[in-house]
């Protein structure tokens, strides 16, 4: 291989150590304005009054805007739910009431307090309980009369976003003949994404066409959601990509990009926009808060007869993907371990709360948390070892998921348990007193949404990758791209050359999001590779006299198989073609194809499939201190299995970073809500992880090469974040001696467990 | 506003006296940048200091005296303080990072006033006096007095911090700083937790000083916790006893990194430790001597 | 409420600057905004992250938290700073090397911060680098080829 499985450095690498990427904040065009936003002080309330004229007063303002100059209708990805500004009411603290531009940013910020705003404020619809109380006051009144993308339709009802529910009429009799009932609620706080860069527009109009710079994790969407909501044509909206500071999620819908469109426009001059750092912790689409009830029907020898789960989850103020996600426990409970029915009930619910939406793993983590967190309490109802429940339970190849989908292999997480069980024994783990040990499995999706990509052949014999495919760090596209297309024609990865991404020169692609890049992109790049191959391979062979047939192409030249000095170089062969049959170049594109399932077996599920499954398993070892309640990570082994490997180095760097999320998501970092506001606001509060605080993880590289993905690669970047809230919730009870059912674990919820145990 | 650079410390007080409470002495700048930025506070001037020489400098010729422009990372790594205020040293070491420590100072950390201060913990149970200056004169003060509520010391506006003194800790004793954050750094302390002890030869504790901070509106003396630790041989009974005069004294609030119970709960349990590794250094202290 | 401005002269990366800066200028906006050092980038503006973390008389301080008129006479550091037009410095071709990169907006302040942490200590242990890098947030990396960049760099050089 000459590109493939080799951990070649990122080709934004260098720009990057030495500080000259251009990151979405770094950048600047003379003559812009700057325009901030002003956005509601309170979670919930009527807007009596705006009035705008001091504000426009303040020389330097070019432009103040409310609701009443925007355009009208709501948008939104799935419930056309969101006003351009907030009109009449606001739904949560932060949401967007008025916009300014101005010469400087601190002008724009001195307008913004001289606006005069009156809101009559309301008590909020704060939590989930409150919200699905009987009678409760209706976030949005007119919900009924919100459209859907596509006419869609599910379940929704006043403050019920959306509802799947999916039960097979059997739960009922499995749970009267069950030897044990087990029952669980597992509540999970919200997960912020706190990437680094905050989200920006620079935006520019002109000819009747808008042109936003961006640091966004899809910009496809970004074009279509922006002329949504300026309810123009997307090709009137162009969407050039940078650097992106981190996302996890959170760029991939519309955020500053419309205002400052709109501004730019109405004002006649570039104009940029930032979120400050408050700013950008209110308007991040958090993980969800959710609350989770697990009861299965178990029998004494250990058959779990049925499941009945009660997902509730919070959408906050907007709907988001809610709906969408509202699938997912579909495929995380009576998965992997065979359950004899179930009976699943999800609802996204309307709060007045900031939204939330994807952040690396959706709803996962605390999905496999509730799962595992309850397989863990069966077992030790049983009396049997933690692990050996598991094995016993794990379901075999072919087994069929809620929604009807077969899992082909997997037995590839029987294979993980044991190669986990060979780097770390069971039996040896997490012994002493308040040491203990917790392991969680999963199957996750590799997101299937579409790609298209151009390979072409430069004239020196490199290789261009034109794609709008987006690297929010996790090098899929500067590497593994990179080092798909140059495997393609036996050339290195520093031979090949990726663009940023730009709506109007680039073909469609879906983003980086849920681990689709190296496998989607990938595999439109492996195609268009080969088609480049080919043409390469017909004009050398008319260069070489030899059939196309007889020729190997390798290290940059082409030559007659078994007669090396009969060769081409790459560059003979582009120049050639060039000047002969023309430029050598080839577009793919591609979709990952629906598994086959029962569209039949809940109605309202938008999120249908789970395509492209990979297979995971993680262990933990955790120490506890009696006094204060601290949880030390001992030891973290992964066991991921990601069909081939593109770039190890790269693989290690994904399973590292997302297990140090995970660990922030179950022991460190806090996004309270107190009466539908944020308590946390800024990063000390919040705590993220440390160096100091996260362990080196242990990594078992497993590939089954799959024969769809480009050299067998599936997923890597976002499953390793789905089984640590569970691994290390297990691995705390057992040091304990007590359940842990409530993210995130802190330091009083340990003490509690500790009392606990000490009264049983 | 305007920006004052002082050359020494009469400059200093001359600017002080002309601005009074207009103006804010501006050192590291670690907590006042952040509360200027964040608009909590609008002076008309900011009186740098960070050039006045004489406020800079550790002398351990007999009492400790440290200027108020000592930074985190002096304290941190200074091998003498090691010796003399081993509680100090580690507190300052778990003042955010390296880039606060580098420039945050011990004078700042004290006139600021939170009440999650980490240095002032240690220097309570090392008896610390700190040392005003003003164009009216010199006057001392105790740093328990000096504290007077959040955020609010009795420093007068025309009064600057010139240095702290504090008592090194004597050859029988022992002295820690435990620090409960949820993170290994970073964090402003949940609660923080002084203890200096003198153990007699019979292992019997001479004397005893406890202080904690984020337990209340100020780092503040545990003195029922003291005596009862006082003519002990830190018994299990004995410190038990002072942990339930510990949590007595302590008036925590919930915030965003912590509940009050939480506070409370970990106080008796740290107490123990802290009473243990005082003992342990003194006997080792005793050993060396 | 108008500032003051104040007059400033110090070298960043080795070059002297005469600099008027606002009373309350911090040190991240005027090498960003007035020197178009954009190398240095704002995380937080609040001391937390360390993404603009730069070298004043060789210690990494937080420039988001620091008054740049303090400043007169002082040498600045930035990522700007480090190697040259044709190679990069130990640390930086050691993040290059061992993946320590990923969305890369953390990397200038962690280079920053480390590059001061050698040369106090030639050769840190994998705990000293863990320590020194306390004030610099990394959402990527989880850290672990981050420590592996320093250890590769500094054994090159013993």
């Amino acid at each position: 291989m000459s590109a493939v499985g080799l951990s070649v450095p990122r080709s934004d690498a260098e720009a990057k150590v030495r500080g000259s990427a251009t990151f979405g904040v770094d950048l600047a065009v003379p003559g812009m304005l700057h325009a901030r936003i002003l956005r509601s002080p309170v979670a919930a309330g009527t807007i009596r009054s705006i009035d705008t004229t001091a504000a426009r007063a303040l020389p330097g303002v070019h432009d103040v805007v409310t609701a009443a100059d925007g355009p009208g209708g709501r948008t939104g990805v799935i419930v056309f739910d969101i006003p351009f500004l907030a009109r009449d009411y606001v739904a949560y603290e932060g949401e967007p009431i008025a916009l300014v531009a101005a010469e400087t940013a601190q002008i724009a910020d001195a307008a913004v307090a001289l606006i005069d705003l009156h809101i009559d404020e309301v008590a909020p619809v704060a939590t989930l309980e409150q919200a699905m109380a009987p009678g409760a006051r209706l976030v949005h009144p007119s919900w009924a009369d919100f459209g859907t993308a596509g006419g869609a339709q599910f379940g929704r009802d006043g403050n019920l976003v959306a509802e799947v529910f999916s039960d097979p009429g059997d739960v009922d009799a499995a749970f009267e003949v069950a030897d044990l009932v087990i029952e669980d609620t597992y509540r999970n706080p919200r997960q912020y994404q706190a990437y680094l860069e905050p989200k920006m527009a620079l935006a520019t109009y002109e000819a009747g066409r808008y042109t936003i710079q961006v640091s966004h994790q899809f910009p496809f969407r970004l074009r279509d959601r922006v002329a949504q909501v300026l309810q123009v044509a997307p090709s009137a909206v162009r969407i050039i990509g940078h650097h992106i500071g981190g996302g996890f999620g959170a760029k991939l819908d519309v955020g500053l990009e419309a205002f400052a469109a709109m501004l730019a426009r109405r004002c006649g001059r570039p104009v940029r926009m930032v979120n400050n750092h408050d700013e950008e912790r209110l308007a991040a689409p958090c993980r969800a808060n959710a609350e989770i009830r697990v009861r299965s029907a178990v029998r004494r020898d250990g058959a779990i007869l049925a499941h009945d789960v009660d997902v509730v989850f919070d959408s906050g103020a907007y709907a988001n993907n809610g709906p969408a996600l509202s699938s997912i426990p579909m495929f995380m409970f009576g998965s992997i371990y065979r359950a004899g029915t179930a009976r699943i009930r999800t609802r996204n619910i309307y709060t007045n709360t900031a939204p939330t939406g994807a952040y690396r793993g959706v709803n996962g983590p605390y999905l496999v948390f509730a799962m595992e967190r309850h397989m863990d309490h069966i077992a030790n109802e049983l009396g049997i070892d933690r692990r050996a429940f598991r094995l016993a339970s794990l379901a075999d190849d072919g087994h069929l998921m809620r929604n009807g989908q077969p899992l082909e292999e997997l037995s590839i997480l029987r294979e993980a348990f044991d190669l986990v069980e060979e780097r770390a024994p069971w039996a040896e783990q997490g012994k002493g007193p308040l040491r203990g040990v917790g392991i969680a499995a999963a199957v996750w999706l590799t997101n299937p949404m579409p790609a298209q990509a151009t390979v072409k052949l430069n004239e020196d014999g490199t290789l261009g990758v034109i794609t709008s495919a987006t690297d929010n760090g996790s090098g899929a596209v500067t590497t593994g791209l990179r080092q798909i297309a140059a495997e393609g024609l036996g050339l290195t990865a520093d031979r090949v050359v990726v663009t940023m991404p730009d709506t109007d020169l680039t073909g469609y692609d879906a983003g980086s999001q849920g681990s689709r890049t190296t496998h989607v992109v990938g595999r439109a790049v492996r195609d268009a590779t080969t088609s480049v191959r080919d043409l390469v391979l017909e004009t050398a062979a008319s260069m070489l006299e030899a059939a196309p047939d007889d020729l190997v192409v390798e290290e940059g030249s082409v030559h007659v198989a078994g007669v090396p000095a009969r060769s081409v170089t790459l560059a003979q062969v582009g120049q050639t073609a060039t000047s002969s049959r023309g430029p050598i170049a080839a577009t793919s594109s591609y979709v990952t194809p629906s598994p086959p399932y029962d569209p039949l077996c809940t109605p309202g599920m938008l999120f249908s499939a789970w395509p492209t499954p990979t297979y995971h398993v993680h262990l933990a070892e955790v120490e506890v201190d009696p006094v204060t309640g601290q949880v030390t990570v001992d030891r973290y082994v992964v066991c991921q299995e990601v069909g081939r490997a593109i770039n190890p180095d790269a693989v290690q760097g994904q399973v590292q970073g997302a297990v140090a999320q995970g660990l922030g998501y179950a022991l460190w970092e806090r996004m309270d809500l107190q009466e539908g506001v944020y308590v946390q606001r800024s990063f000390e509060t919040h705590g993220l992880p440390l160096a100091c605080d996260v362990p080196a993880v242990e990594m078992i590289l497993m590939e089954h090469p799959e024969e769809a993905g480009p050299y067998g690669a599936k997923g890597v970047a976002e499953p390793p974040i789905v089984p640590v809230a569970a691994a290390i919730a297990n691995a705390v009870a057992d040091a304990v001696g007590a359940p842990i059912d409530q993210l995130p674990i802190t330091a009083d919820v340990v003490l509690d467990a500790i009392e606990r145990a000490a009264c049983a | 506003m305007q920006f004052c650079r002082a050359g020494s410390i009469d400059e200093a007080v001359a600017e002080l006296e002309h601005w009074g409470d207009d103006c804010r002495v501006l050192a590291g700048g670690t907590d006042l940048m952040l509360q200027f930025r964040r608009g909590e506070v609008a002076p008309g001037a900011l009186v740098h200091i960070g050039r006045v020489e004489a406020l800079r400098g550790l002398s351990t010729n007999g009492v400790t005296r440290l200027g108020a422009l000592a930074t985190h990372s002096e304290l941190g790594s200074s091998t003498d303080l090691c010796e003399r205020h081993p509680a100090l040293v580690q507190s300052a070491r778990t003042v955010g990072g390296w880039q606060t420590q580098a420039v945050g100072t011990l004078g700042g950390n004290i006139c600021n006033g939170s009440p999650a201060a980490d240095t002032i913990a240690p220097l309570l149970v090392a008896g610390a006096q700190v040392e005003l200056r003003s164009a009216r004169g010199d006057r001392r003060v105790d740093l328990e007095d000096f504290l007077v509520g959040r955020r609010t010391t009795v420093r007068a506006p025309d009064e600057l911090l010139v240095a702290i003194e504090a008592d090194p800790l004597p050859s029988d004793g022992g002295e820690v700083y435990l620090k409960v954050g949820r993170r290994g750094a970073m964090d402003v302390a949940i609660v923080g937790l002084a203890v200096r002890l003198r153990v007699a030869e019979d292992g019997v504790v001479s004397s005893a000083r406890v202080a904690l901070c984020s337990a209340g509106p100020v780092p503040f003396r545990a003195t029922g916790a003291e005596s009862m630790l006082v003519g002990s041989r830190a018994e299990v009974e004995a410190v038990d006893a002072a942990g339930v005069a510990l949590v007595d004294a302590a008036s925590p609030i919930d915030d965003g990194r912590a509940t009050a119970r939480y506070r409370s709960r970990v106080l008796s349990g740290l107490l123990a430790r802290a009473v243990s590794a005082c003992i342990e250094v003194a006997r080792s202290r005793g050993e060396q001597a | 409420m108008t500032d003051d401005m104040v007059a400033i002269s110090c070298t960043v990366n080795e070059r002297q600057h005469d600099l008027v800066v606002t009373a309350g200028e911090t040190l991240l906006d005027s090498l960003r905004n007035r020197l178009l050092l954009t190398g240095t980038k704002e995380g937080c503006m609040e001391g937390e992250c360390g993404a603009c973390t730069v070298l004043v008389d060789g210690l990494p301080v937080d420039s988001c938290i620091l008054a740049s008129a303090s400043l007169d006479g002082c040498a600045v550091r930035t990522v700007e700073g480090l190697g040259d037009r044709e190679s990069l410095s130990h640390l930086q071709q050691a993040f290059v090397d061992t993946a320590a990169v990923q969305c890369g907006f953390c990397t200038p302040g962690m280079l920053m911060t480390l590059t001061a942490l050698v040369e106090h200590v030639p050769s840190p242990t994998p705990d000293e680098v863990r320590s020194a890098l306390s004030g610099n947030l990394c959402r990527c990396t989880g850290y672990q080829q981050i420590v592996d960049a320093v250890v590769a760099a500094t054994g090159d050089r013993a």
